[in-house]
């Protein structure tokens, strides 16, 4: 397998899906047209076509335009919609809570949404509410006095729903529930006040730790600085008349000892280890939303760790700036989700333990997770990065999303090893690998 | 020199200063070649047999003009770009194609004008085309007749292409004539510009240029700096050395609005794989810093690298070092930590 894979040219390695998938290209515009099928009276439907460049005098374009806009119009306004008044569920929200209480639930927002009480009453946050409201699901009223009576409270429009929102914040926060729920996600708003009285509590404890934490630290800094007293600096002047290098390697290595690095913890141990550590602060971000990928087995009360955790943060206001690299680190510190780099190498040994029990059903998983050679796997590696989350960037109104990951440059080396490239390479250049297979035995 | 030097052995050595490889062979059953070896081992050396000679010319640009060491730079470790020419010094070389002195080059400048020129008269048949639609739309033709026209004329274009001949003419201009020495030579006038963290790192972690370490220092930040001098300087250095020294061949990113693009191996092997930027870790930045630089990477497909540079020692510790010329000393007291940037699709991200 090695041998066949050697002949391949690098770049090939690399599947496409990993080359930035995220850049790509953007989702294309709704197209009308689909919906316009649906909709009475509609037979022909203009394709949208390439832009020109200028206005050219003719009514060519407007035309085109003229068309689209019609088809979009006419499917808005054509379409049957609306809610059969005997399906219709009511919610009730009430003030004092910021929260709303649907009296008599049905339907499937249940499965991700809402709170059942004792009483079979289902209660909604008010990002559930607001967002089920403007789906049309809930009917949804504003609660006035404590009384089982519902008979006066008044129906809300859903400009009142968003008079409702308490600050500029929460109204952000609910632009982006709504973006990532319309399109399929799970979400549910962060529980960062338990997740803080559980760090607290690491810290309490972890006092006596610190202390034997720095005690180590301080020994392996002496030893360090005694098991090699004997070597010069490297950037001594004299350096050179002194030491020799045999190889490239050997240079890069007395060069990338100047620099201290922040390496990304990458297994359990050193998660752990990093949550003792440093004590970084977020400042003032925390994570508003956990998300979860769409899918059918979720359940609300075990929902396990979500896929991404996402920072709102809104571009304009004067309060808040784009993060600083120490609040990303408190951030990522805080983090609490899902971690592909953690189980990454685990994984590989179970599908290929797998793939040998039944190789022709799983053949494509295998394709997928398949081993590559050591400085492929390193690519991949860098490039993937470690600890992320997602940073929902509110700007005038639009949501767009970064996702910030933790990499580490300081933990790999790149240098050229003439003797682990493929064949092909060192065919053109057999002298290379040939005096550093001899260095190497020289030394 | 031969016509075609294959990559792999032009650019062998990833840095100029080069590793003792050509050492006799150890035989262990012959005391002999032991003895030889430890001869050879003691007195060879990895410094260079003459260093390479820097100036600041105009006060601040760090140049170096002789055209064997601007090759030698470029070939070991692609340091430093070229005043005339992208990045590889070749201006020479095609000034000699262009003025019919030597055959055709290939070079990456020629390709780039080449294909401009094509894209240029691509434009003019378009445009003029454009001009005939538009007066077939003003004389009520028929959409689809329009269309049919328009195929043709594409497809007229493409045939165009493939016949497509570069001409060789040589056009000697008058200015060309000042190019030639006395004795009928062309002048090189193209130099080889470093970039300061360059420069430091060619003095001061390898020692290849001539230039002292103090003189480079006093050049790029006076004589009596104070902390904010040498703040932003520090900042890119070490950055650039983190890179450097893991195996990276760093180069300036202000092509795409970074301060780094980071090679594997070099330009001529692959395209650069990451944009970074080198930030303050404490400072907080405005948005539109990130997202334009984002912006112009994810254009050319590179992963956007936040390089984020840390002091850990008083500024008036640092800059004490550097007064007594400790830059080792000044560049461990910071620390380096990345994350990466990058847009988040949600629509690519629900599997």
């Amino acid at each position: 397998m090695s041998s066949d894979m050697n002949e391949l040219d690098e770049e090939s390695f690399i599947p496409s899906s990993l080359l930035d998938s995220d850049d790509e290209a953007d989702e294309l515009p709704q197209d009308w047209s689909h919906i316009a099928k649906l909709s009475k009276g509609q037979v022909v439907v203009p394709k949208r076509g390439e832009k020109d460049y200028e206005p050219d005098g003719t009514n060519a374009q407007e035309l085109l335009l003229h068309k689209a806009k019609t088809v979009m119009f006419d499917s808005l306004s054509d379409a049957s919609r609306g809610s059969v008044v005997k399906n219709l569920i009511k919610a009730y929200y009430v003030p004092d809570l910021h929260k709303a209480c649907v009296p008599h639930p049905k339907g499937s927002f249940m499965h991700t949404m809402g709170k059942v009480d004792r009483d079979g009453a289902c209660w909604l946050s008010f990002f559930e509410f607001v967002y089920l409201a403007e789906r049309g699901t809930i009917a949804p009223y504003y609660k006035r006095k404590e009384s089982e009576d519902h008979a006066l409270d008044p129906f809300l429009g859903i400009q009142d729903l968003y008079m409702l929102f308490k600050s500029q914040k929460e109204s952000d926060e609910f632009a982006v529930y709504a973006h990532l729920k319309r399109l399929g996600f799970i979400v549910m708003q962060s529980l960062q006040n338990s997740a803080e009285v559980g760090s607290v509590g690491q810290f309490e404890d972890s006092a006596v730790q610190k202390l034997r934490l720095k005690f180590c630290q301080t020994f392996e800094s002496l030893s360090k600085s005694i098991s090699n007293p004997f070597t010069l600096p490297f950037y001594h002047p004299l350096q050179y008349h002194l030491t020799r290098y045999c190889t490239s390697a050997q240079i890069y290595e007395s060069l990338n000892k100047l620099i201290p690095y922040a390496a990304a913890p990458k297994t359990l141990g050193e998660l752990q280890k990093d949550l003792r550590m440093e004590n970084v602060s977020a400042g003032i971000w925390k994570f508003s939303f956990d998300v979860w990928k769409p899918q059918s087995n979720f359940r609300k009360k075990t929902p396990g760790l979500p896929d991404f955790q996402v920072v709102v943060f809104n571009k304009n206001s004067h309060k808040e700036n784009f993060p600083t690299y120490h609040e990303m680190r408190g951030l990522l510190k805080m983090l609490n989700c899902k971690m592909d780099f953690l189980n990454a190498p685990a994984n590989e040994q179970a599908k290929s333990a797998e793939t040998e029990a039944n190789k022709g059903a799983t053949k494509k998983k295998s394709k997928a997770n398949k081993k590559y050679p050591p400085h492929i796997e390193q690519q991949r590696r860098i490039k993937r990065g470690y600890r992320s989350f997602v940073l929902a960037t509110m700007d005038d109104g639009l949501v767009s999303f970064i996702r910030i990951t933790e990499t580490d440059f300081g933990s790999e080396n790149v240098w050229f090893k003439p003797n682990n490239v493929p064949l092909r390479k060192e065919k053109s250049g057999p002298k290379a690998s040939k005096h550093s297979e001899e260095a190497k035995a020289s030394k | 020199m031969p016509k075609h030097v294959p990559n792999a052995k032009r650019y062998k050595y990833p840095l100029p200063i080069h590793p003792l490889d050509q050492l006799p062979e150890l035989k262990l059953y012959n005391p002999v070649s032991w003895v030889y070896w430890l001869y050879c081992y003691t007195f060879s050396t990895n410094q260079l047999p003459s260093k390479i000679h820097a100036e600041f010319t105009h006060g601040k640009h760090l140049t170096i003009a002789r055209p064997d060491d601007m090759r030698y730079l470029w070939e070991n470790g692609f340091f430093g770009t070229a005043q005339l020419s992208r990045s590889e010094p070749t201006w020479r070389k095609r000034t000699m194609a262009r003025l019919g002195l030597s055959e055709g080059s290939t070079a990456l400048e020629h390709i780039t004008e080449k294909r401009r020129i094509e894209r240029l008269r691509f434009k003019q048949e378009r445009s003029q085309f454009e001009a005939i639609k538009l007066d077939m739309r003003q004389r009520g033709v028929a959409e689809d007749h329009i269309l049919a026209e328009e195929r043709a004329f594409l497809k007229s274009l493409r045939e165009k292409e493939k016949v497509l001949e570069e001409e060789g003419e040589v056009h000697l201009r008058e200015v060309d004539e000042e190019l030639f020495g006395p004795n009928e030579q062309l002048i090189d006038i193209e130099v080889l510009e470093l970039m300061p963290v360059e420069g430091i790192f060619l003095t001061f972690a390898l020692p290849v240029l001539e230039m002292n370490v103090k003189t480079l220092l006093a050049n790029l930040a006076g004589d009596e700096p104070t902390y904010a001098d040498i703040h932003e300087l520090c900042l890119k250095y070490v950055a650039y050395h983190h890179y450097r020294s893991h195996g990276w061949c760093a180069r300036s990113g202000i092509k795409f609005g970074c301060d780094y693009l980071l090679y594997r191996r070099g330009p001529p092997f692959q395209h650069a794989e990451y944009g970074v930027k080198v930030l303050e870790a404490c400072k907080p930045f405005d948005t539109t810093l990130f997202t334009g630089a984002a912006r112009v990477l994810s254009g050319a497909r590179k992963p956007f690298i936040l390089c984020y540079v840390e002091l850990q020692k008083p500024e008036s510790e640092v800059l004490e070092s550097w007064r007594q010329g400790r830059l080792d000393k000044v560049f461990r007291s910071y620390k380096v930590g990345e994350v990466s940037y990058r847009r988040w699709v949600p629509g690519k991200n629900r599997d």
